[in-house]
């Protein structure tokens, strides 16, 4: 079966074809500007050049069907003909408490999705437009969903409540949500397979350390917590995001600075964590460096930063009283080793040895960086968010094509 | 229809604010001015109000220059042919408004919506230099654009259903403001309240009731205002405040719009408020108090 993969943003929309008898890769790309008179489509198809096309799209329904002409092109498409495609899952980053795993798309599951555009604003709205888009374009083409909330489902309400009059929670549904659960779930499967041990079996702590970054407490197999909350804001401090910070602070700056809602939202969001105290970049990259130059404030927010993952992880391991993995994914936790050993080194008491000749291996693979005689493990370990999707659609679907309800 | 393209005519306070509030909003702007100085300050004025912004935080670098490149500047009003909504923000003056009205008229296809930012004009009137008169409706934003999220919608006489039904769609389904539907009649809601309001401030402060702090202070804190009578006829610019009182005083003919005295002579002094520097307060070149 080949499964169409779709990330739909506001003005964006990427996507990855999948064949899924050996889950290979046949096709990816995006579509950038959509809404513009001068769209860009760049389609990457596996082993041939990748193809750039600028056009008018002005909505989704178009963005969608400009991928099925490229995924169907003579040359350089991916596919014989749009039937070929026979199921397609969109990522969608707030599933709310409804729902704790992915599901297909009804009529149902899409005015569930409509409930939390109030949640997730920016998010779902789009989200929506791309499974609208497919409807247009491929009828009958079975939809999955799979939510970056899901996974975080099976925290306990300790860990997910927060302390402040309950009518919040009732009237509006504020509460620890979490995200990047589809990569936090992918890695910890990956890393138990790695060890050759049950998932059930370990304590891990996952640290997704991107241009965003949260750190999951995993449990019995089950996310026991994570550091992002109600909203993406909570928890690691992050490129351009503040993390955690006294809530009193927000009144405050904004009385002192005459700040609106959206200045205090944009500056937290935009104009804090590495960039704020670096000032030089958000990127770690671009911090590392300048710090190994003797950039003073770069080593601030590299410290600060890396400290603010240790915080993590020592109350994680305190949380599940004990830790026996300890994971590093995604962009800036798969390839600075810099990073990872800054961390390491500082809570070594848990338990943790690295080995640095390991760690300092740049590579693609899951891989172990600790030594032989590290009681915690830890490991590295490539996230791929749209391969777990692709599967999740690929298991729904199969299961309905047999005739089974429940999933 | 869904309305993508705006054009604004008139660089001025309003037509800086309502095009950087268009481009904000991710729509795409033609704005037209009748000179290169015009434009060229307009434009310095909007980078301004957009670095203010990210003084505050509001706003990232990569989002001015987006914003900035949303935003095209032109003495031709043939840009105007492709905007699905084109707003007339010049000086307010009935016959430069009716001839500014009848050049779009010419250039925009029937279906594209005329509409007005005038706050105290008949748009009957305006709109009778228009071939479709049915097009023709108000929009009457306050200053500033990008913070106040309230519209009144004019209707005229002869402005039709389907011209008010995209105008308050687009108000508030595309740029997100509260659109309030207003008759025609000078000063609507807004205007006429708050220019009555600063009216009977200064003639509080004729009698020495109280001083212009003290009063600002009293309705600002009292009644919670954000800026009191007198920082806010400041900030609209007291020539408009006086132009205002003046076309309501000749339209209704009642007393209690004849513009104060205090304020015909600080119009005459060029005390004009923010934009001046000076006005019943002082106030930097950013606009903020000293």
């Amino acid at each position: 079966m080949k499964v169409l993969v779709i990330n739909a943003g506001s003005s964006s929309l990427k996507y990855q074809l999948y064949d899924m008898r050996d889950e290979s890769v046949l096709a990816s790309g995006r579509v950038e500007r959509i809404g513009m008179d001068s769209s860009i489509v760049t389609h990457e198809p596996a082993d041939k050049p990748e193809v750039r096309d600028v056009s008018e799209i002005l909505d989704h329904v178009t963005a969608v069907k400009k991928v099925i002409d490229m995924l169907t092109h003579a040359e350089y498409g991916a596919v014989a003909t749009m039937d070929e495609i026979q199921a397609v899952g969109h990522r969608v980053v707030h599933g709310g408490e409804v729902f704790n795993s992915s599901t297909l798309v009804t009529p149902e599951v899409k005015l569930e999705i409509r409930r939390l555009f109030d949640l997730a604003p920016l998010h779902n709205p789009a989200h929506m437009m791309g499974i609208t888009a497919v409807e247009a374009n491929m009828p009958g083409v079975p939809q999955a969903v799979v939510f970056d909330t899901a996974f975080h489902q099976s925290m306990p309400n300790t860990s997910y409540l927060y302390p402040i009059p309950q009518v919040l929670y009732r009237r509006h549904k504020v509460r620890r949500y979490g995200f990047h659960g589809t990569s936090h779930q992918y890695v910890s499967q990956q890393g138990a397979e790695l060890l050759g041990k049950p998932l059930k079996s370990l304590k891990m702590v996952t640290a997704h350390i991107g241009n965003g970054a949260s750190c999951t407490a995993i449990l019995d197999g089950k996310s026991f917590d994570t550091s992002m909350g109600m909203t993406p804001l909570e928890g690691l401090m992050m490129g351009t995001r503040s993390g955690d910070l006294d809530p009193a602070i927000v009144p405050f700056v904004m009385n002192k600075e005459e700040l609106t809602l959206n200045e205090v939202n944009s500056m937290l969001n935009k104009h804090s964590g590495m960039l704020a105290i670096s000032g030089i970049s958000s990127d770690m990259r671009e911090v590392t460096e300048a710090m190994e130059e003797g950039d003073r404030n770069a080593k601030l927010a590299f410290d600060m930063y890396t400290y603010r993952v240790r915080k993590y992880i020592g109350a994680y391991a305190a949380a599940m009283n004990g830790i026996d993995v300890l994971l590093f994914t995604a962009g800036v936790g798969e390839n600075s080793s810099a990073l990872r050993k800054a961390v390491c080194d500082g809570i070594t008491f848990l338990g943790i040895e690295l080995d640095e000749e390991k760690n300092a291996k740049r590579s693609k693979e899951a891989r172990v960086i600790s030594t032989e005689a590290s009681r915690v493990k830890v490991l590295v370990v490539p996230t791929n968010e749209e391969l777990l999707i692709a599967r999740d659609t690929y298991t729904l679907v199969q299961a309905q094509a047999a005739g089974e309800t429940n999933v | 229809m869904s309305i993508k393209k705006v054009g604004v005519v008139g660089a001025g306070t309003m037509g800086q604010g309502i095009a950087e509030m268009l481009a904000s909003k991710g729509l795409d702007v033609h704005l037209i001015e009748i000179s290169e100085e015009r434009l060229t300050y307009g434009q310095q004025m909007i980078e301004l109000s957009l670095d203010k912004q990210i003084e505050k935080w509001a706003l990232t670098q990569a989002e001015k220059k987006l914003i900035m490149n949303r935003i095209h500047m032109t003495v031709s009003y043939d840009a105007l042919a492709e905007c699905e909504l084109v707003i007339e923000t010049i000086t307010e003056d009935l016959e430069s408004k009716k001839a500014v009205i009848s050049q779009i008229d010419d250039i925009c296809g029937a279906d594209v919506i005329l509409a007005s930012n005038t706050s105290t004009l008949s748009l009957t009137e305006l709109a009778s230099a228009s071939a479709h008169p049915e097009r023709v409706i108000g929009l009457h934003f306050i200053y500033p654009v990008l913070k106040i999220d309230l519209v009144e919608i004019v209707r005229g006489l002869k402005t039709s259903e389907d011209t008010f039904a995209s105008t308050k769609h687009f108000v508030e389904e595309i740029i997100h403001k509260k659109g309030v539907m207003v008759f025609e009649s000078p000063g609507f809601v807004t205007s006429r309240l708050i220019c009555l309001f600063i009216n009977e401030a200064l003639h509080v402060l004729e009698e020495g009731v109280a001083s212009a702090e003290d009063i600002d202070s009293a309705m600002r804190i009292g009644y919670s205002f954000q800026h009191g009578p007198f920082e806010m006829a400041d900030r609209f610019g007291l020539d408009s405040v006086l132009a205002a009182l003046d076309r309501m005083f000749r339209e209704y003919g009642e007393l209690k719009y004849r513009p104060s005295i205090v304020l015909k002579k600080m119009v005459r002094a060029g005390q004009l408020g923010a934009k001046t520097g000076v006005g019943f307060f002082k106030y930097d070149k950013d606009g903020d108090r000293i």
